[in-house]
């Protein structure tokens, strides 16, 4: 306490406690740089002259009249002072401060500010009024079915849904404050049994030692604590859904909520874990093993059908069937271009229209999608700008890349299509496989908060492959995933689920 | 006896399973491209013969490798020889391996080069094809240990269904060509057999990785099982081209291999041999990166600089060597120059080693039981 009463001695130079009511407010008034919405109401309980400052617009009023005002008023007792004070409001989140900065930070945050002249501290109550959206269902990862909730911009609100998700003392959460100028929140959220005490602690020290003014949302504070920040693909994952984020958790991964931001992060993520959604493990294992791997393939194939396509029609001629050389030679006799401009301006058509589709306003956007998908693509093949065959390769790879359940993954893979396809326009095969073998080592050398990004292939874990790149039914898989290093690696013991009956038993 | 070891921090250290896919890849490259024709030079239809017979020898080599790195707690070739021969041989002895496995990679990328340019693009400049090459593998080995072991390990999967591809020429192999069966002299076969080593050299990585594996009782079945595959593959190759050409056609092809792949069509695809010439790219890319980072490692071992460095002096020098080497009877020299100095490093250096640290063995424990 006399630390205290010392530090604000000296930050106040010209005088502290006690103020008179005027003294008090010229203060309050420099520390807001004379800002019209400091408020101030004066009244006179006992013969005590008695002020209360808020921010009008951070304190909720109706709190204001019913819970503080009223019981001050009816105060009774001789010798008025903030211990009185403290003791007979029927408000929680009271607190007696001696400190003018401190009470100017508690106005800001949402409290009001009681203080009896020539008292020797001020109290402050918090009663803020926290401007929020509600609740709503998840916009950027859809789903068909499974949870529909989503994630808000309130840290509290996100914290609140979590904890009714998981309601266990199991669940640890951990405080760190990021952004030196304008701090914001950060909770690291874990399972205290499962989770590697490695993971958590790389986490939180990567947070800890972020030396930044502030930071705008969570994909930034990804990207501020990422392994590899030249790369293209995202190594931390991204995601909306609660379900999503308690599914991970339960898996053993480690948690990253950020005030101010609808998103949450989770760590460690491997490539496989961005072409996943909860969805597959809500249907049936078989399904949802196939949705794996098409988005898989579809990957695969949205990086290579393009240039594949320039690469054959530039230098490999011979490599087409001649049934199909005589349709594609027809469709292209018109087309002015190497093949290579011919895809390059078909690709920035698509990417065009994604972005125009993003920004345009929802109304506007969908008449958007019809002129440039159906019109355009139909004037450029009737005008000989390109063939048909590759408006259905385009088509194909862009369609392919959306089905990337996270939008960052998706438009990495669009965009690594590009110098792809000028590399097999200019050098064909051998520059395609340049590139695919650079992406394969590429991946070989990412790693996601220190594990390797492209487990369970590389190091191999067989058992991870259920819940990364396919799904096992419940009887077969009882492991957690070995790569995030769960202490506890049995999600149920196998004996039992593998237990079998006898016909008509 | 135990002195010499190699500390390797536990983060890098990798399982035998990997060892496996060192190994073979590291084995499998530019060499089985041409492998049968080679052979059957020597040892005419019974070429097959000479395989097997190369095959057994190669497990006979890995069986001495293991037990000469079992006489040592945590030993690889550097720190045996430092034991035996002292600094400065040894260091001789280094810095020989370190040019012979230069020597290597230079061969595999002339040769590669040369594939390209007779296949898919006769105008393409070596310069270029080799960048592409030299690039990957700077960029795969400034990862570490960790991405060249993980290159090697993808690239394996990446490019063995090529394997399978051979099914349609084994449809036209025609039985004659196998008869009669004993054609050729035992010395004949046994010339065969050191031809075909040739094509197989890249086993010596052993020695150098094995202080790197973390479960050393699986080492030997690791590199046998590795060997084996090997053997296997170079094994069907010839086979099938033996059945599949006929002798003197056979002696015309300098890449049977990627020949045979010419018949090979899909609906989709007319001409295979252009995506399996551009594929095999990734054979021989591990090979290089494995060849590199053995000749950078072996450098920071010996001379105690950067690896970076040393890597980054091997790639220039490298990529001014190959690109020296335009014409075909020069690329023919480097090979076989590899190929006789990689038969002795390889196939005979170990056998010799193994002898002197079992002999020194004997003597300093004669000598520590004599003073007691």
């Amino acid at each position: 306490m006399r630390r205290s009463r010392r530090k604000s001695s000296n930050s106040s130079s010209s005088s502290s406690f006690p103020y008179t009511i005027e003294e008090i407010h010229q203060k309050l008034k420099d520390i807001f740089h004379q800002s019209p919405d400091l408020n101030m109401v004066e009244y006179t309980i006992q013969q005590k002259k008695v002020a209360i400052f808020y921010i009008t617009y951070q304190i909720n009023k109706v709190q204001l009249n019913k819970s503080l005002l009223p019981p001050l008023l009816k105060i009774q007792q001789q010798n008025l002072d903030h211990k009185v004070i403290l003791n007979e409001i029927p408000l929680g989140g009271g607190e007696a401060q001696d400190n003018i900065d401190k009470i100017a930070s508690n106005l800001i945050h949402g409290s009001a500010c009681v203080y009896v002249e020539q008292d020797e501290k001020a109290l402050t109550y918090l009663i803020p009024e926290l401007e929020q959206r509600s609740i709503s269902r998840a916009e950027n990862e859809s789903l068909v079915f499974g949870p529909q909730i989503s994630f808000t911009e309130s840290l509290v609100s996100n914290l609140n849904i979590i904890r009714w998700r998981m309601d266990t003392p199991d669940l640890e959460v951990k405080k760190i404050i990021v952004g030196e100028r304008i701090p914001t929140e950060v909770r690291v959220i874990y399972l205290k049994s499962l989770a590697d005490d490695e993971n958590v602690n790389t986490v939180q020290q990567r947070i800890e030692e972020l030396k930044v003014d502030d930071v705008l949302d969570s994909s930034v504070l990804a990207q501020l604590i990422e392994d590899n920040s030249r790369s293209i693909f995202p190594q931390i994952l991204q995601t909306e859904l609660p379900d999503r984020l308690c599914y991970a958790l339960k898996k053993g991964k480690v948690g990253v909520v950020l005030d101010k931001s609808p998103n949450v992060l989770i760590a460690p993520s491997t490539v496989f874990s961005f072409l996943e959604t909860t969805e597959d493990v809500y249907m049936r294992w078989n399904m949802g093993s196939f949705a794996r791997i098409l988005r898989l393939t579809a990957m695969v194939l949205s990086i290579l059908l393009t240039p594949a396509y320039v690469a054959a029609l530039t230098f490999h001629y011979e490599v087409i069937p001649s049934s199909m050389l005589v349709s594609l030679g027809q469709s292209r006799a018109t087309v002015p271009f190497p093949p290579i401009l011919e895809a390059l301006l078909l690709e920035i058509l698509i990417e065009l229209l994604r972005e125009a589709g993003a920004r345009l306003p929802t109304k506007v956007g969908q008449t958007m999608g019809i002129v440039g998908g159906i019109v355009l693509g139909q004037a450029a093949v009737k005008a000989g700008f390109t063939s048909n065959i590759l408006i259905i390769i385009v088509a194909l790879s862009a369609l392919s890349s959306f089905t990337a359940p996270s939008y960052l993954m998706g438009t990495a893979i669009r965009i690594i299509r590009f110098p792809t396809i000028i590399f097999a326009g200019l050098w064909g095969l051998v520059g395609m496989l340049f590139v695919f073998g650079f992406l394969i080592i590429h991946l070989l050398r990412l790693t996601s908060i220190g594990r390797p990004y492209l487990s369970p292939i590389y190091p191999l874990t067989i058992k991870d492959f259920n819940d990364s790149i396919i799904r096992l039914p419940a009887t077969i898989g009882n492991t957690r995933p070995l790569s995030n290093h769960p202490k506890d690696k049995k999600a149920y013991s196998e004996k039992k689920a593998k237990k079998k009956k006898d016909i008509d038993e | 006896m135990n002195q010499a070891h190699v500390k390797i921090k536990p983060n890098i250290q990798i399982t035998a399973f990997y060892l496996f896919f060192i190994i073979h890849t590291m084995q499998i490259g530019a060499g089985i491209m041409g492998v049968p024709q080679i052979i059957y030079k020597e040892s005419k239809n019974n070429a097959w013969i000479s395989v097997l017979i190369a095959g057994v020898f190669l497990h006979l080599t890995i069986f001495v490798m293991v037990t000469l790195l079992k006489q040592y707690n945590n030993a690889d070739l550097f720190a045996i020889q430092k034991d035996v021969f002292g600094k400065w041989i040894s260091r001789f002895l280094g810095t020989f391996y370190i040019l012979y496995v230069l020597t290597v990679t230079s061969s595999i990328l002339l040769n590669y080069t040369e594939v390209v340019q007779v296949f898919i693009f006769p105008k393409m400049p070596s310069l270029q094809i080799t960048f592409f090459l030299l690039f990957l593998a700077t960029y795969a080995i400034t990862g570490g240990f960790r991405v060249v072991v993980g290159s090697a390990y993808l690239f394996f999967f990446l490019t063995i269904w090529l394997v399978f591809s051979l099914y349609e020429p084994v449809r036209h192999v025609d039985w004659d060509h196998y008869f009669p069966l004993s054609q050729a002299t035992p010395k004949e076969l046994m010339l065969g057999a050191y031809k075909t080593t040739f094509s197989v050299l890249g086993l010596e990585v052993l020695l150098f990785v094995y202080p790197f594996i973390s479960n050393k009782k699986k080492v030997p079945i690791a590199a046998h099982l590795a060997v084996l595959l090997t053997t296997i593959l170079t094994f069907l190759v010839t086979f099938i081209s033996i059945g599949y050409f006929s002798g003197p056609q056979l002696e015309e092809q300098i890449w049977p291999t990627l020949a045979m792949f010419k018949i090979i069509q899909f609906s989709i695809l007319e001409r295979f041999d252009f995506i399996a010439v551009a594929f095999w790219g990734f054979v021989i890319l591990p090979n290089i990166i494995l060849f590199i980072w053995l000749a950078s490692y072996g450098a920071k071992r010996l001379y105690h600089v950067k690896q970076k460095h040393a890597l980054y002096v091997i790639i220039i020098l490298l990529y001014a060597f190959t690109n020296f080497f335009e014409y075909r009877f020069n690329i023919n020299t480097i090979t076989d120059l590899a190929a006789n100095v990689g038969f002795y490093a390889v196939f005979i250096y170990p056998y010799f080693l193994l002898l002197i640290v079992l002999v020194k063995k004997k003597f300093t424990k004669g000598q520590g039981s004599g003073t007691k």
